[in-house]
């Protein structure tokens, strides 16, 4: 295991590597820069390019960013004048963490009981109101989800606050609004997994053996049906990290998705290979951890692990 | 054992839960009390901001986000407000007869931390600005300062042949390349704004990054940057002008989606608010709602040396492009009639020599704004015959318009038009906004969507444009009488004279028509009843808070 953990982690070393460079690569041949603007003179932009250093070769640039990279230095982001990016991303990253976290949680503490209350009720109107559920959390994107919410709850009833993170009311309908379609994935997960283990040889044993209801619920039915969410899991959380950014310009939260979009807007390479490292390495670190946890879940995937 | 692990991992998950979910309840009950007090009659002013603040060094930002709260923090030789040049760190000032040398006399004034603001402060903020090492994006704003080109651009390195000069203390003299009427109201400029010296050494690269890494010297003090979310400025109590100023504090919070932003202004949280372009249809007769046009004016850039098409470079065909376009309909359609309607260069706005508006006082209606179809297919005919085309479809154009949703909208009303009025075959590319801006300076269109913010407020801004030697002038069109009057106009001192030039230009420039003017920009707002002062104008910063109050 400890080889494979090694292996494992040079092959995703090599594979941030590979990523950056390709990004590197890519975002050069958009066209534009990001000096141009409506008043940009070429002799202005001239001074900017090599205040940047953008006016070396690339190979140079290249190699003075892999450099920099290795000692932990992201650069200066080219919007915002002088803001390293390092600084950005310590600073926004916790709020979408938080976020992201909270939604996680939420939707997968609701997801599994509605997943287990409508296997359990297989057929019945509860079933359906899962699915239903499921079924409006898949198909309406965020956006619409996130302004109805905002605007049933916030404007009209006022049971929260419009927008913003300043406390633990600010963080009820973003957290809600975004972890929506989690939620019915883990649902719609939960409860054809479930479905399935109920129908097994070994359910059918459990109850000969004379366990109660719950016992065999608790820990034979969902025990073995949560494999397959464990299995999402990984995908969940990027999926998550990944849909902030117009939660976070909905209920404007000071977090890190807005980058996303507006670094590439912006033709902001700085931040645009920031953000590509910053996520690479921690998608690459959740799938990692996500396989630990299911060596945990599963004896037969630790034992073939070896 | 295992087992004990996963329980163990189950029992963490738990207290995360818990933690993650309940942490932020103490915060609750000083935030509501903040929120009451604002809503009572203290003077405190609350708006939104669409984007984070991208810098608020003096010499490095070049945002309109950035402009509102440097025009507030710190306070220049002069103070623009609505449109007039007030004395700011300048008790007075003398301006040779030539009008080429400005001689400002500094009143006694401190720096947040005591330090007296001096004309070295100011000196070095200039130089700052025009050192090419500095990478400013709006040094061009300097280049009317003798030498503060050749300097910005390397011709010149030696500083003290720069136009700036400390003379001792409290007088600086600056010297420009040209007299300029408008220069006083451009000094108002936030790259214009002192700057010291010691502070930028002592902060190095995290200078002005922080509320605590500068020093302020305006009405008021940037009193905490929380970056993404809003910055918070207090009452400056060692302003000069301090009596001046009745707000007491200003709250300006970064909410990025404009609908948000407009639900938070009806829930009272905010004292202004944009309304969103989207919803202009909606509160466009709502008898609240205030229209202000913010400067900008946009048009069609044409490239008289598109390759494959010589219609671009005949004067007749882009006339009656000029012609084809009802404006009117145009703007209602795409805009609702949130736009202005255009059919020239320079602004209504902008001030005359006679004490009115520059386009008042010398007016030029070549194309109505309601078109001429007929008009537009006579010099169609022209042109097709001077370059022997016999099919109007054999003609093509291609709008390039930036991919925004809005934009889109703007080009399809256009393509109906010209191709309905003129028959020709016109097409639409729609690029991101960057390479927009890319093709138009490596003049790779046919016609562009393009636009332009004034920085002062003089026809000058805007009709040097189209100058044969201008780097915004990626059209190809030039005429040497056009370059001839400009220039005549930028060493004019008297200012009647220097107008007929302007006028003169900018008739010859309208019916060459290198440029299909459409409209100006307008935006709607709502303001909350008892707010007064506030200042909403098209040069310099757009919103101007400093002498608003709450009735």
């Amino acid at each position: 295991m400890g080889r494979y953990i090694l292996k494992r982690f040079i092959v995703s070393l090599f594979t941030v590597l590979v990523l950056v460079t390709t990004v590197f690569i890519l975002i050069r041949l958009m066209p534009g820069d990001p000096f141009v603007s409506e008043k940009m003179t070429p002799e202005i932009k001239a001074n900017m390019m090599a205040y940047y250093g953008f006016d070396k070769p690339l190979y140079v640039q290249y190699f003075h960013y892999i450099g920099n990279l290795l000692r932990g230095d992201l650069g200066l982001s080219l919007k915002y004048s002088n803001r390293s990016v390092n600084t950005i991303l310590a600073q926004t990253f916790p709020v979408s963490a938080d976020l992201g976290i909270r939604s996680i949680i939420l939707a997968t503490i609701l997801g599994l009981f509605l997943g287990v209350m409508a296997a359990l009720n297989n057929g019945k109107f509860f079933d359906y109101f899962c699915v239903f559920i499921a079924i409006v959390g898949v198909s309406v994107p965020d956006f619409i989800n996130g302004s109805l919410l905002q605007y049933i709850f916030g404007l009209k009833l006022k049971l929260f606050p419009i927008a913003r993170w300043e406390g633990f009311r600010y963080t009820i309908l973003p957290v809600f609004a975004l972890s929506l379609y989690t939620l019915a994935v883990i649902t719609r997960t939960m409860r054809a997994s479930m479905l399935e283990v109920i129908n097994q040889d070994y359910i059918m044993t459990a109850q000969a053996k004379g366990l109660s209801q719950w016992q065999i619920i608790t820990r034979h039915q969902i025990r073995n049906a949560i494999l397959p969410i464990v299995t999402i899991l990984g995908p969940i959380t990027a999926g998550i990290l990944t849909g902030t950014f117009v939660i976070e310009q909905i209920y404007a939260i000071p977090g890190m998705g807005r980058f996303y979009v507006s670094g590439i807007n912006d033709l902001d390479y700085s931040m645009i290979l920031g953000m590509t490292v910053f996520y690479g390495v921690f998608l690459v670190a959740a799938n990692f951890i996500v396989d630990i946890i299911y060596g945990l879940v599963d004896p037969r995937i630790r034992i073939s692990g070896k | 054992m295992k087992k004990k692990f996963v329980s163990i991992i189950a029992l963490l998950l738990v207290i995360l839960i818990a933690s993650t979910t309940f942490v932020g309840c103490g915060s609750k009950n000083s935030e509501e009390k903040g929120n009451a007090e604002s809503a009572g009659k203290s003077q405190v002013l609350t708006f939104a901001q669409t984007a984070e603040i991208p810098s608020l060094d003096p010499q490095l930002q070049n945002s309109m986000q950035s402009f509102e709260v440097t025009n507030a923090i710190f306070e220049g030789l002069v103070r623009l407000h609505d449109g007039k040049v007030q004395p700011g760190m300048a008790e007075k000032w003398d301006i040779s007869s030539d009008g080429k040398t400005y001689t400002f006399h500094l009143r006694d004034a401190k720096w947040s931390d005591g330090q007296p603001v001096t004309a070295y402060d100011f000196e070095y903020g200039i130089r700052r600005l025009l050192d090419p090492k500095t990478g400013s994006a709006y040094a061009f704003a300097g280049y009317g300062i003798l030498n503060g080109y050749e300097y910005n651009t390397g011709k010149v390195t030696d500083v003290s042949k720069l136009g700036v000069k400390a003379l001792d203390e409290k007088t600086l003299e600056i010297k420009l390349a040209n007299p300029a009427a408008y220069f006083l109201g451009y000094l108002s400029l936030p790259c214009f704004m002192p700057t010291r010296e010691d502070i930028v050494e002592k902060y190095g690269n995290n200078f002005a990054l922080e509320a605590e890494n500068n020093v302020y010297n305006g009405p008021f003090i940037l009193k905490e940057w929380k970056h993404e979310s809003g910055v918070t400025l207090e009452k400056n109590p060692d302003y000069w002008n301090k009596d001046a100023i009745k707000l007491d504090k200003v709250n300006i919070l970064q909410i990025t989606d404009p609908n948000t932003a407009l639900s938070m202004y009806e829930n009272g949280e905010l004292d202004f608010v944009s309304i969103p372009n989207t919803l202009w249809d909606k509160y466009k007769d709502n008898p609240k709602t205030k229209l202000i046009m913010n400067g900008a004016i946009d048009w069609l850039r044409l490239n008289l040396n598109a390759p494959g098409k010589p219609w671009l470079a005949n004067k007749d065909f882009r006339k009656a492009l000029n012609y084809a376009i009802n404006r009117e309909e145009y703007v209602n359609t795409a805009t609702k009639g949130l736009y202005l309607p255009y059919t020239r260069l320079v602004l209504p706005m902008v001030v005359g020599a006679k004490g009115g508006k520059y386009t008042e006082e010398s007016p030029i209606d070549i194309y109505p704004t309601t078109g001429d179809s007929a008009k537009a297919k006579e010099y169609l005919a022209k042109a097709m015959a001077a370059l022997n085309i016999k099919d109007p479809k054999d003609i093509t154009l291609e709008l390039k318009f930036s991919d925004s949703a809005a934009d889109k909208a703007l080009a399809e009303v256009l393509q109906d038009q010209l191709t309905r009025n003129l028959g020709i075959t016109v097409t639409i590319k729609l690029v991101t906004y960057k390479q927009k801006l890319a093709d138009d300076t490596a003049k790779q269109y046919d016609a562009v969507y393009n636009g332009w913010m004034p920085d002062y407020d003089d026809p000058m801004t805007y009709l040097e444009l189209f100058e044969s030697n201008n780097s915004q002038n990626s059209t190809g069109w030039s005429n040497a009488e056009y370059d001839k009057l400009i220039e005549a106009a930028r060493t004019e001192v008297d200012p009647v004279k220097r107008q007929q030039y302007f006028w003169d230009a900018e008739k010859i420039l309208v019916d060459e028509a290198p440029f299909v003017p459409l409209q100006c920009r307008r935006l709607g707002y709502l303001e909350k009843d008892n707010l007064k002062g506030m200042s909403r104008y098209f040069v310099g910063s757009d919103i101007d808070f400093v002498f608003a109050y709450f009735e």
